[in-house]
C-alpha cells in the first residue's frame, strides 16, 4: 500500500499499552490474540511515533498500521464485548462490526477495547464494575461517559484515535471532559451493524481523537451506506469537494446561544473565549433561541428508555451472557439473570421504558416524546437555514469528582445532557472540540451542524485549533517518549 | 338458538431461501442450532436487514388475498420475554401492515360466504422450545424464518368452514408459490378464536384455541369448542374468555395452565428498519408473479370442460395437476379422457411409487400420446392401463412400448382374420345357430376371438369381419338388452297377478313392427327374475358389472334396461352415478304389465322405443317411458292417472343433465363379488329417514347404534325440520352423529331445491353439520350417497373414520 507510512513495533506497543493504562484504566482488554504478532512490521526497531492516518491518498485514505482502540460495545471478532456490564463480562464477538471491519481493511490496527458505563448508560464511565477509568487530567476526577475509556486512552496518548458511541452526547462529553477531539456523526452515516443498541433511533458510533486530520480520514473510511444497516445512507456524492473548495471562501456565520444557559464559571468563560475566537477568525456570529432546549431533556430519556427496555431484552442468560446457576424453569432463568447481571442504572431506564410504553400510556409518555422530537428537527431545520453551524457548550461543567457525594448524581447527569442530546433527537452531526484549559481541566465546546455537515464542523474546528490547541495531560507520555524513556532505563541498568 | 363466531390467526411461512433479516437458510428438518447467526440469534449489535424477496411474497398474498395495499409498510417491536424468542421481543407489523381489508369467498354445504380478511402482515418465527424431563431444550434454527399472519374477521360459524379456508388458503399460497402451505410441518398454522353466544346477541366471551396442526384439527377442535359453550350457555353458565389448547390424543380441547395475565407487548415502531415503500413498479411487478387462483381455475374448469365441483376440484387442488391437465388438453388429449386418467389410474400409479406429477416420468405429451391411441383404437383400455405402468416404470414413451411389447390392437382385416377364422372353424354350432337368426352366440364368439388374440382384437371391427364371415343378415347396429326383472319381463297369470318372469323374446315381440330397421342387432341377457321391489344389492351388482363389461367390451350400439317401474328411480340414478361418462345410450324402460297388453305406454311399446334409442339416442343415461326420454335423475313416478295413464315427472330439472362424469371409476372396475360384498356393507350402514311431525330424534341415535353411518332424512321442504330443545328436535341426534363420524344428507319432501339458506332452522340444520343435497330427490341422493361409499371402500384409501367421512363428503360435494 503505501511504501512510506512506518510500521508500527508491535511487541513495544503493547508495553507501552500496559504500562501507561494503569494509571487511568481506559483499557477492559488489550490487544486480542494474534494481534501483536502477525504483521509485516512486528519488531522492526523504529523510534518514531507511531505511523500516522492521512487524510488523502490514490485510493481514499490511508491508515496503514494505525493503532485503535474500541469502545467495548462495538464487536470486534477475538475481543471480548462486555459493554461495561457483568451480564456480558463473558461474551466474546462472534463477528466484527462494520465500521472496524471497514477501518482494519484500510490498515488499522485494534489494540484493544476501552471502558464505558454499563451499555452506555452514564455519563461517567463509574457505572460499571468492570474496571475503574479516571481523567487523566486529574485522576480523582471523572473521564466523563459513556465513553470516557476512548476519550481517556486518547488524551492520555495511548491510542492517537479510538471509537465510542454517541446516544445523548457520550462521544462529546467525555471528549470535552478529557480535552480531546470528538465527532458525533449525522445519524445513518455511519453503519451502526456490530454497535451494541442501547437507544438505537438515537445513537452513532463516534470518533474520538488527538488530530483533526485523523478523525476524518477515520470519519471517511468508516461512513457510507451499509446493507446490514438499512438505516445507514449513502454519503452524498461530491459533498467532500464541494467543502473542500469552500476553504477559500470567507467565513461563514455561527449561531450561538442566547440567554442563561446554567454554565458554569468556567465554562461560562470557555463559551465567551469561543466566540471571541470565532469574530477574530472572521466568522459571523448569529445569536439564535432554542426554544425547544428545555424540552430536550425528557423528550430524550423518554425515547431512549423505551428503546433500551426493548434492546436490552435480549440479554436473558439462555444464549450467551450471564447464567444463574440455578433455576426452576426458563422464566426463573430470565429473571435469575437479570436481576443478578445488570446493574442499578441499567434496570431503572428498563423499567422506565417499559413503564413509558406500557398500553394506554403511549400517548402520554412516548408519543408525545416522538412529538417533541419533531419540534426539535423542525427548529434546528429552521436555525441552519441562517447559520451554517451552532456553537454550543457541551457540557454545562468540566469533569466532576469522581466521589459520588461531592460529585454529580445521576439525576443531574441526566438534566446535565441538554446540549449533547439535542444532536441524537435530529439525528445532526456534532463535532466537540478543546477550548482551551480552565482551572488545570479542559474545557470542551461543541459545533453542531445540518445533515451531511461533518467537513464543514472540521474545517471551523480546525481553524479554532490555531486559537485552542489540543494540549496533553502532563503526565501523558507520547509512545515514542515513552520508548526512549523507557529504552534509557534499560539501558542505564 | 345460538350463533357461533370464529375468527382465525394464520401464520404462513414463506418460502423464501434465506430468513427474513439475515441471510441464514430457511430450511426444515436440520441439526438443531446449525442455521443460525448472530443476527437471528439475537447477538449484541445486530442489526435486522429486511429480505426483498419475503416483503415481495407477503405483498403477492395480500394481493391474492384482495387486501387494500398499503403504500408504506412499517415494522414494530412487540415485546414479551420467551426463551425461544433470542431478542424477546418480535419484529412485526402493528400499526401499517402489508394490506388490509381483503377477503376470501368460500362455498360450503351451497352456503357462499365471504370472510373478511382484517389484516395480512409480515413478522419473523421465533425458534423451538422443547421440554424433555427436568431440561428445556432450544433449537433457534427456525427463528427468523419469515412468517405471514392473516387475520380474519370473527365471520366464520362452524368448524367445517374454518378447514375450508385454511384448504383454500393452504391452495392459494401453493398456487402462489409463497409457501408449501404444509401444516403437518408447520408451514401453515393457525390459532382459532371462537365465541357462542345466544342468537341476536353478538359476539360471545372468546377463547383462543391452539396448538391445531392439521385443519382437521381446526374443525374438530372448533366443533368441539363450540359445542362446550352451547352446553355451557344451555345450563345457564358464562364461558370462561381463557386460552386452550387443542389434545389431539383426547380430541378435546383443554384449558392452559399459564397463569392468565393479559398481556401488554407495548408494541412500538421497530427503530432499526425503515418503512417500505411499495411504489409503482413493485406493484406492477407483483401483478406480473400473480396466476390464476384456485378459486377462478376451478370455475373456469367447470364453464369451460363442464366438469362438476369435484372434479374440478380434484384437478385445481394441487397447481401442478391443474397445470398438467391443461397441458394434455393442448397436447391434443380429450379433456374427460385426461380427467377420467389423472384420476383414476395416474392417481394410483403416483401414490404407489410415492412421487407426484411434477417429478413422474409421465409427462403430459406422454399421456395425450396414450389418450390418442386409446381414442384412434389402436390400443384398447386394458392395454392403456398396462402402458401407463411400464411408462411408470421405464420412463419411456407409450408408442415405443407398446410397439416393442406388440400391444398394438388387431383391427385391420389382415390381422384378424386368420384368428376369426380358426374361431368359426372350431365352433361350428353356434355359427349355424346365428345364421338362422339367433343372436345370442355372437357374443360366445366374440369372447372365444378375445380369448385367441389376448384381448388385443378391437371389439367393433372384429364383430364386423365375424358377421361377415358367417353371412349372417346384416346389421348395422347392435343393442344389448339386459332383462332386469319387473312386470315388463313378468307374467300375467290367470287370476291377473304378475309374477316375475323372463323377458319376452324381442325377435318375436318386434317381428311385426313396421318401422323397427331389422339393421338392429339384438343381444338379450337375463339378469334376474323379480319384481321391482325385489331387487336385492347383489341384484344391482350384476347389473352394475354387465354394463360395465358392455362399455369396457365396445362394439355395442347402445344398452337397454328392462327394468320394474317402482324402483327405477333408484336404478336409474345408480346407474348415472356410475356410469354417466357412457360414450353410448343407456336406456332404462319400464311397464306396468307384460308386454304384449296394448295399451299406451304399455311394456312393449315402451321396450320399441328403448330400442330405439339405444341404436341412435344421443351418449349417456336416458329413461324411455310413454313417449318422453326423461333423464335418470329426480325421477318421481306419479300414479295418478291424469288422462294419459301413469307416469315419470322429474322434479327440479333445471340444470340436470344425462351425462357427466362417472362418480365411481374405481368401483366400476370391480369383479362381481366384491362390488356384491361393497354394496350389502353399503347398502347396510345407510339409512333414509323420512322426518315427520312428533318424530322422536332419538331414532336416529338408535339407528347410529345399530351402525347406520349415513343418513338421507328426507325433510319437509327445502329444509326445515324440527330444532326446538325437546325431544322431538333433530339437534341432539346431528350432535351425536357428529361426535360418531356419522353423515347426513337433507332432501325435501316436497319438490324444491334444499339450500338451507331460507330458513332459522335450515341454518341450524347446516351449523349442526347436515349437507344439503341441493335440488337432488331422496332417490337421486340416496343412490350417489351410496355409490359415494362404495367408491370410497373401493378405493381402499380411507382408512380412518375421518378419512372416510371426508372421502364421502368429497364425493357428495357439486
Amino acid at each position: 500500500m503505501n511504501n512510506k507510512t512506518k510500521a508500527l513495533p508491535r511487541e513495544r506497543y503493547r508495553s507501552f499499552l500496559e504500562h501507561q493504562d494503569r494509571a487511568i484504566g481506559s483499557f477492559l482488554e488489550i490487544g486480542a490474540p494474534g494481534v501483536w504478532d502477525c504483521a509485516p512490521g512486528n519488531g522492526s526497531a523504529s523510534g518514531d511515533d507511531p505511523p500516522r492516518g492521512e487524510c488523502s491518498g490514490e485510493n481514499g485514505p490511508h491508515l496503514t498500521d494505525l493503532p485503535l482502540a474500541v469502545k467495548d460495545n462495538i464487536a470486534v471478532e477475538g475481543y471480548h464485548l462486555t459493554c461495561g456490564s457483568p451480564m456480558l463480562q463473558s461474551l466474546k464477538a462472534p463477528y466484527t462490526a462494520t465500521a472496524v471491519e471497514k477501518l482494519v481493511e484500510a490498515g488499522a490496527l485494534v489494540v484493544g477495547k476501552t471502558n464505558m458505563d454499563e451499555f452506555g448508560m452514564g455519563s461517567s464511565t463509574s457505572n460499571t464494575p468492570l474496571g475503574t477509568t479516571v481523567n487523566p487530567w486529574d485522576h480523582s476526577r471523572v473521564a466523563g461517559g459513556s465513553s470516557g475509556g476512548s476519550a481517556a486512552a486518547v488524551a492520555h496518548q495511548l491510542v492517537p484515535v479510538a471509537l465510542g458511541s454517541d446516544t445523548g452526547g457520550s462521544v462529546r462529553q467525555p471528549a470535552a471532559f478529557c480535552g480531546v477531539y470528538g465527532l458525533k456523526p449525522t445519524y445513518g452515516a455511519v453503519s451502526r451493524f456490530g454497535l451494541t443498541a442501547y437507544a438505537s433511533s438515537l445513537e452513532t458510533i463516534g470518533i474520538l481523537g488527538s488530530r483533526l486530520d485523523e478523525l476524518e480520514a477515520v470519519f471517511r473510511v468508516i461512513r457510507g451506506e451499509d446493507a446490514r444497516d438499512q438505516t445507514s445512507r449513502a454519503w452524498p456524492r461530491g459533498d467532500d469537494e464541494g467543502e473542500g473548495s469552500r476553504d477559500d471562501a470567507p467565513p461563514g456565520t455561527i449561531g450561538v446561544l442566547q440567554g442563561e444557559l446554567g454554565l458554569s464559571p468556567g465554562m461560562e468563560k470557555s463559551y465567551r473565549a469561543t466566540q471571541e475566537a470565532l469574530t477574530d477568525l472572521g466568522y459571523r456570529l448569529e445569536p439564535v433561541t432554542l426554544t425547544t432546549l428545555d424540552y430536550t431533556v425528557p423528550a430524550y430519556y423518554t425515547i431512549a428508555a423505551a428503546e433500551a427496555s426493548a434492546n436490552l431484552a435480549r440479554y436473558n442468560g439462555i444464549r450467551y451472557g450471564h447464567r444463574p446457576v440455578f433455576a426452576e424453569n426458563p422464566g426463573e432463568l430470565m429473571s435469575s439473570a437479570r436481576s443478578e447481571a445488570l446493574g442499578e442504572e441499567v434496570k431503572l431506564r428498563i423499567l422506565l421504558g417499559t413503564f413509558v410504553l406500557r398500553s394506554g400510556f403511549q400517548d402520554q409518555f412516548y408519543l408525545r416524546a416522538q412529538k417533541i422530537r419533531t419540534l426539535i428537527a423542525g427548529e434546528l431545520d429552521r436555525v441552519y437555514q441562517g447559520v451554517q453551524a451552532l456553537l454550543m457548550p457541551v457540557f454545562p461543567c468540566q469533569a466532576f469528582l469522581r466521589d459520588q457525594e461531592e460529585g454529580m448524581d445521576s439525576f443531574r447527569q441526566k438534566v446535565a445532557d441538554r446540549f449533547t442530546c439535542t444532536a441524537n433527537l435530529a439525528g445532526l452531526p456534532a463535532l466537540a472540540f478543546p477550548a482551551g484549559v480552565q482551572d488545570g481541566l479542559p474545557a470542551g465546546m461543541q459545533l453542531m451542524g445540518p445533515a451531511f455537515s461533518e467537513e464543514r464542523l472540521c474545517r471551523v474546528a480546525r481553524d479554532l485549533s490555531a486559537v485552542f490547541p489540543l494540549q496533553f495531560p502532563g503526565t501523558s507520555r507520547s509512545f515514542s517518549e515513552w520508548r526512549q524513556g523507557s529504552d534509557a532505563a534499560r539501558g542505564g541498568s | 338458538m345460538y350463533q357461533s363466531f370464529i375468527g382465525l390467526e394464520i401464520h404462513v411461512q414463506l418460502q423464501t431461501k434465506t430468513k427474513v433479516f439475515c441471510d441464514c437458510p430457511v430450511t426444515f428438518g436440520d441439526e438443531p442450532n446449525t442455521r443460525v447467526c448472530p443476527v437471528c440469534m439475537g447477538y449484541p449489535g445486530v442489526l435486522p436487514a429486511l429480505n426483498g424477496e419475503a416483503i415481495t411474497l407477503g405483498y403477492l398474498l395480500a394481493r391474492a388475498l384482495n387486501c387494500r395495499l398499503s403504500p408504506v409498510s412499517s415494522f414494530d417491536r412487540k415485546n414479551y420475554f420467551y426463551p425461544d424468542l433470542p431478542k424477546n421481543y418480535q419484529i412485526t407489523q402493528y400499526y401499517q401492515p402489508l394490506g388490509r381489508d381483503g377477503f376470501i369467498d368460500l362455498e360450503f354445504r351451497k352456503k357462499k360466504k365471504r370472510v373478511r380478511i382484517h389484516q395480512v402482515h409480515l413478522e419473523e418465527d421465533a425458534g423451538k422450545m422443547i421440554h424433555a424431563g427436568d431440561m428445556s431444550l432450544l433449537d433457534y434454527n427456525r427463528a427468523g424464518t419469515p412468517l405471514l399472519e392473516i387475520v380474519t374477521e370473527p365471520d366464520l360459524e362452524i368448524g367445517e368452514e374454518a378447514e375450508l379456508l385454511l384448504q383454500e388458503l393452504r391452495r392459494i399460497v401453493q398456487y402462489l408459490q409463497v409457501s408449501d402451505g404444509n401444516m403437518e410441518e408447520g408451514s401453515l398454522r393457525c390459532d382459532a378464536n371462537v365465541s357462542v353466544n345466544h342468537r341476536g346477541e353478538g359476539l360471545g366471551q372468546k377463547v383462543e384455541i391452539k396448538n391445531l396442526n392439521s385443519s382437521r384439527f381446526v374443525r374438530k377442535a372448533l366443533t368441539w369448542e363450540i359445542a362446550r359453550h352451547q352446553e355451557i350457555l344451555d345450563r345457564g353458565g358464562t364461558v370462561t374468555q381463557e386460552t386452550r389448547l387443542w389434545n389431539e390424543n383426547r380430541d378435546q380441547t383443554e384449558s392452559m395452565r399459564s397463569k392468565e395475565r393479559a398481556h401488554d407487548y407495548r408494541y412500538f415502531p421497530e427503530p432499526d428498519l425503515p418503512p417500505f415503500r411499495a411504489d409503482q413498479p413493485f406493484l406492477e411487478g407483483l401483478e406480473e408473479r400473480l396466476v390464476e387462483l384456485p378459486a377462478a381455475r376451478r370455475a373456469r374448469f367447470r364453464e369451460q370442460w363442464g366438469f362438476s365441483a369435484s372434479q374440478v376440484d380434484f384437478l385445481c387442488d394441487q397447481k401442478s395437476t391443474a397445470d398438467f391437465f391443461e397441458a394434455v388438453v393442448a397436447a391434443g388429449g380429450a379433456p374427460d379422457q385426461a380427467l377420467f386418467w389423472l384420476a383414476g389410474d395416474v392417481r394410483k400409479l403416483l401414490k404407489r411409487s410415492g412421487g407426484d406429477l411434477l417429478t413422474s416420468p409421465l409427462t403430459p405429451q406422454r399421456l395425450a400420446e396414450l389418450l390418442d391411441l386409446l381414442a384412434r383404437g389402436r390400443i384398447h383400455g386394458k392395454i392403456a392401463k398396462q402402458t401407463l405402468e411400464q411408462v411408470f416404470l421405464e420412463d419411456r414413451d407409450p408408442s415405443a412400448i407398446i410397439h416393442e411389447r406388440g400391444w398394438k390392437q388387431l383391427s385391420s382385416r389382415e390381422e384378424l382374420l386368420p384368428v376369426l377364422e380358426r374361431v368359426l372353424e372350431e365352433n361350428p354350432l353356434p355359427v349355424e345357430e346365428l345364421r338362422q337368426g339367433a343372436t345370442r352366440p355372437l357374443g360366445f364368439l366374440m369372447g372365444k376371438v378375445m380369448k385367441a388374440t389376448g384381448g388385443r382384437a378391437e371389439p367393433a371391427a372384429a364383430r364386423t369381419l365375424l358377421q361377415e364371415l358367417i353371412e349372417a343378415p346384416r346389421r348395422v347396429s347392435s343393442v344389448q338388452v339386459l332383462s332386469f326383472g319387473g312386470a315388463i319381463a313378468g307374467t300375467r297369470r290367470e287370476d291377473g297377478m304378475i309374477e316375475p318372469g323372463d323377458l319376452v323374446s324381442l325377435a318375436e315381440l318386434f317381428q311385426a313392427d313396421p318401422e323397427l330397421p331389422d339393421s338392429i342387432l339384438f343381444e338379450e341377457l337375463r339378469l334376474g327374475r323379480f319384481l321391482s321391489e325385489e331387487i336385492t344389492p347383489a341384484d344391482w351388482a350384476t347389473l352394475l358389472v354387465r354394463i360395465a363389461g358392455t362399455l369396457d367390451q365396445g362394439g355395442v350400439q347402445g344398452i337397454v334396461i328392462a327394468h320394474g317401474t317402482d324402483t327405477l328411480a333408484y336404478t336409474a340414478s345408480l346407474v348415472h352415478w356410475f356410469f354417466a361418462d357412457t360414450p353410448v345410450p343407456i336406456v332404462l324402460t319400464a311397464g306396468e304389465g307384460p308386454p304384449g297388453e296394448g295399451s299406451r305406454g304399455e311394456s312393449g311399446e315402451n321396450l320399441r322405443r328403448a330400442v330405439l334409442c339405444a341404436a341412435s339416442g344421443s351418449a349417456g343415461i336416458h329413461v324411455v317411458y310413454g313417449d318422453t326420454d326423461f333423464l335418470p335423475l329426480n325421477l318421481k313416478f306419479e300414479r295418478v292417472d291424469s288422462g294419459g295413464g301413469n307416469s315419470f315427472r322429474t322434479w327440479n330439472p333445471e340444470e340436470l343433465l344425462r351425462s357427466g362424469s362417472s362418480l365411481a371409476p374405481v368401483a366400476r372396475g370391480v369383479e362381481q363379488e366384491e362390488l356384491t360384498r361393497c354394496l350389502e356393507e353399503v347398502l347396510g350402514q345407510t339409512c333414509i329417514v323420512r322426518v315427520y311431525p312428533g318424530m322422536r330424534g332419538d331414532i336416529l341415535v338408535t339407528l347410529m347404534e345399530a351402525g347406520i353411518r349415513c343418513f338421507v332424512l328426507e325433510i319437509f321442504d327445502r329444509g326445515t325440520a324440527s330444532l326446538r330443545e325437546g325431544p322431538f328436535s333433530l339437534r341432539n341426534a346431528l350432535i351425536q352423529g357428529r361426535e360418531r363420524g356419522v353423515l347426513f344428507f337433507c332432501t325435501s319432501q316436497q319438490e324444491g331445491v334444499v339450500d338451507f339458506s331460507g330458513y332459522v332452522t335450515a341454518h341450524a340444520l347446516w351449523r349442526e353439520g347436515a349437507v344439503p343435497m341441493g335440488r337432488l330427490t331422496t332417490e337421486s341422493a340416496f343412490t350417489r350417497l351410496v355409490t359415494a361409499q362404495v367408491e370410497v371402500l373401493c378405493e381402499g384409501e380411507a382408512r380412518s373414520r375421518d378419512a372416510w367421512r371426508e372421502r364421502v363428503l368429497a364425493l357428495m360435494e357439486d
